[in-house]
């Protein structure tokens, strides 16, 4: 066990911290912030961004984790799996539009939910003339 | 080695713990690095559980961006502030705890202990303000969503996310409201030491979980753009 002397590591002091109460604060005003700018799509990244510094600050300090870093393994693999449940889902939903009638290149005669024997036009996934369905 | 065996036992009923050692553990410090790694453990099971929530949140939002940005215009993100402020003084006043146990200054540990439950009950009245609110306008989860003159639909998806979030966190707070009045409890019988300061470190790893996941949530549900 590598990590039981980790137990005899100096106390960390009212000083330290106090100086990351106010780094978070600071943080939390920057978080106010930023969100008026408009980044785009990367809007809710900077903001998770943010909130991870902030986290981190939180997991290294105050949870102790820069002086244990066996429980760091332990924390750090379930944000890993938290990491990995969460992209395959967004990979999953991001590829999954480009089977909805909006998306296709050509006119196909056949469609699920599209009217019978009418071609179906790229763009709406309607037949002409017909208003588009907005795809849940 | 036969003869040895007799030892250990004859030993054990002379030899007197330190106060705080269960039975099973070889010495402070094992009992200490063990209980930790379980209450680490048990913080993994935490971010799964609230990472289950925070994923749907992504999809949906994903999904219905313009009925997510014009459902989080009903949040007053002065109200989300004021409350991350709180958590993270309380997470503050909570390590200083910690710190005094280490350190063994019983009186501190009170006050710590009991600043960080006055905040946490801080927290929990400005979540009752902010709720009893939403219940009024009507601004409620699924099929209860009764708010009048929205001009953009779906909004209820959002208040589904927003009170299973905040609700399940506000559960959080609660349960640790109560943990921390059994710290305080157990330190004014002087149960706490240099040598013996556990319990106070584990509830204060929750707390501290408790306070990061509020991180994430305070842009999440309030500062949408």
């Amino acid at each position: 066990m590598e990590h039981t002397h980790e137990h005899d590591h100096p106390i960390t002091g009212p000083k330290t911290y106090m100086t990351i109460l106010g780094a978070l604060v600071v943080l939390t005003v920057i978080t106010v912030w930023i969100a008026q700018f408009d980044f785009g799509a990367a809007n809710t990244v900077v903001a998770l961004l943010v909130a991870s510094i902030k986290g981190a600050l939180v997991a290294l300090f105050f949870m102790h984790l820069r002086h244990d870093k066996f429980n760091a393994v332990i924390f750090v693999g379930g944000l890993f799996f938290l990491g990995v449940f969460l992209i395959f889902s967004l990979f999953d939903i991001s590829t999954r539009q480009t089977v909805l009638p909006s998306n296709l290149k050509e006119p196909v005669q056949a469609f699920p939910g599209a009217p019978l024997g009418k071609p179906v036009q790229p763009g709406t996934g309607m037949p002409k003339g017909q208003a588009p369905v907005v795809p849940e | 080695m036969s003869q040895s065996t007799t030892v250990p036992s004859q030993d054990h009923h002379e030899h007197a713990h330190p106060p705080g050692l269960q039975h099973h553990f070889i010495d402070m410090r094992q009992q200490f690095e063990a209980s930790k790694i379980g209450m680490w453990l048990f913080l993994v099971t935490e971010v799964l559980l609230f990472g289950g929530l925070f994923v749907g949140y992504g999809i949906m939002h994903s999904k219905h961006p313009e009925a997510f940005i014009a459902a989080h215009t009903h949040l007053d993100w002065r109200l989300g502030a004021l409350n991350t402020i709180v958590l993270l003084v309380s997470s503050f006043t909570m390590v200083m705890g910690v710190w005094a146990a280490q350190t063994g200054q019983k009186k501190k540990l009170i006050g710590y202990l009991t600043t960080t439950f006055l905040l946490a009950g801080a927290f929990m009245v400005v979540k009752y303000i902010e709720y009893s609110h939403k219940f009024h306008e009507g601004l409620l989860p699924g099929k209860f969503y009764a708010h009048q003159g929205d001009t953009v639909p779906g909004q209820f998806m959002f208040f589904s996310f927003y009170f299973m979030m905040t609700g399940l966190h506000g559960i959080h707070v609660l349960l640790g409201m109560v943990a921390i009045a059994w710290l305080i409890w157990r330190a004014q019988k002087g149960h706490f030491s240099s040598q013996y300061y556990g319990p106070v470190d584990m509830v204060g790893l929750y707390w501290h979980l408790v306070d990061l996941i509020w991180i994430y949530l305070f842009p999440l549900m309030y500062l949408l753009t």
